[in-house]
């Protein structure tokens, strides 16, 4: 983690922490709301309102650049214990993981999948390393504590990154429930292999894509949900070290080939 | 070890606030949330570390993830007590202060996030896409030859 950031004053920098506190307080006691669409939902959640809300008194004088610049190393170490918190989760379901068996560990790298598709067109769009960021991988938890870590939050790679992320955690549902939908029916593939594909590594996501699966396939529902359910848990222990090794290396390889520079 | 001090001190900031949150949103008021959050910042504090000292290039979070799953396999002495008292502390009651922190420093690059505008929605899209589709193709590959369809 950078060395250059004066901790100290970002630790005496009570104001910036007391804000954080009552947004923290507002947020959370406001809740969450969800909007039923098909078999998703949208997901308003307090992480979102405290983004909004934390952005909005940027643009009063309550917090000054300093302190914009002083609120970003507590990103990355809070992202730190997400990640501590990610893994404390996986860890009792292990023998579940390895019951899976070897097989589908090979199914994560269908994940890689958003770097061929999405990722030419982010950079014909005329983005620049922000593409990187946000197609490197379906942007979850653990892949945004990667690019935060690397990059560091104040960067085009970590704007791509949280882009995804927030899109994600508001339409992610809804908008997976749909293509499942979509895709099973309009496409000669079987259906258990749309369900290993819902297991993403977000719960709500595997919800709303098993459950379009279930809807269309009833006869099949034991197995879909069983699937979708080990390949999401799957997503979620991998996921991180996929991307690291695999994932954010062939991306950048791939931009720097269509943008003809290394950086 | 002065930047170890000023990690630990800055981690029980953010822990301070994430247990406030977690009692208000999620109406947890057990004490195991307490030490459950302690052992969520040694994690991520030792993690830290061993980027810092450990002269390979893998980031901070590929550490935390690994002590994570380690200290909570059941074959772990003394995981019992550690996935209790981490289970106190809900995921997201962690990215919400995340967040309101993140909204106060992206103030600042507010129109470098506008530029991305519409042409993120699609992108977005196609990442959905792209990994939905990439992984139903491989599924359907590895099943086939499984024999399970």
């Amino acid at each position: 983690m950078d060395g250059k950031e004066k901790l100290l004053s970002i630790i005496k920098d009570w104001r910036l922490h007391a804000i954080v506190l009552m947004t923290v307080l507002i947020t959370e006691y406001i809740g969450q709301i969800s909007i039923n669409i098909g078999p998703g939902a949208i997901l308003l959640l307090p992480m979102l309102y405290a983004l909004f809300i934390g952005l909005g008194l940027y643009f009063t004088p309550l917090v000054s650049e300093k302190r914009s610049i002083n609120s970003e190393p507590l990103i990355v170490i809070g992202v730190g214990v997400l990640i501590a918190k990610i893994g404390v989760v996986i860890g009792p379901q292990i023998q579940d993981l390895l019951a899976v068996g070897p097989a589908l560990l090979l199914q994560e790298l269908g994940n890689l999948g958003t770097i061929l598709i999405a990722l030419p067109v982010a950079i014909w769009l005329g983005m620049k390393r922000e593409s990187v960021g946000m197609t490197h991988s379906i942007g979850r938890e653990p892949n945004v504590g990667l690019i935060v870590d690397r990059y560091g939050f104040d960067s085009p790679e970590g704007r791509g990154v949280m882009t995804m992320y927030i899109f994600g955690t508001v339409f992610g549902a809804v908008f997976l429930g749909l293509i499942a939908g979509i895709l099973a029916t309009a496409t000669p593939l079987h259906p258990l292999s749309f369900a290993l594909a819902s297991g993403v590594g977000s719960g709500s996501m595997m919800a709303a894509g098993s459950g379009t699966l279930v809807a269309a396939y009833p006869e099949m529902e034991e197995q879909i949900v069983a699937l979708a359910g080990a390949s999401n848990l799957l997503s979620l222990a991998t996921g991180l070290y996929v991307s690291m090794f695999i994932g954010l290396p062939l991306a950048n390889k791939i931009y720097a080939v269509m943008t003809g520079n290394e950086k | 070890m002065k930047k170890i001090i000023e990690w630990t001190i800055i981690l029980l900031i953010f822990g301070g606030i994430t247990l406030v949150g977690n009692m208000i949103g999620y109406q947890i008021y057990s004490p195991a949330a307490v030490p459950g959050m302690l052992i969520l910042i040694a994690i991520a504090l030792l993690g830290m570390i061993m980027e810092e000292y450990i002269p390979v290039n893998i980031p901070a979070v590929g550490y935390i993830a690994l002590i994570g799953i380690i200290v909570s396999v059941p074959w772990f002495p003394g995981s019992g007590v550690i996935v209790e008292w981490t289970s106190q502390i809900e995921l997201l009651a962690i990215t919400t202060p995340i967040l309101a922190y993140a909204g106060i420093s992206i103030g600042r690059n507010w129109t470098d996030f506008t530029k991305m505008g519409w042409r993120a929605i699609v992108v977005a899209i196609l990442v959905f896409i792209g990994t939905f589709l990439g992984s139903a193709l491989i599924a359907e590959v590895i099943l086939r030859i499984q024999g399970i369809i």
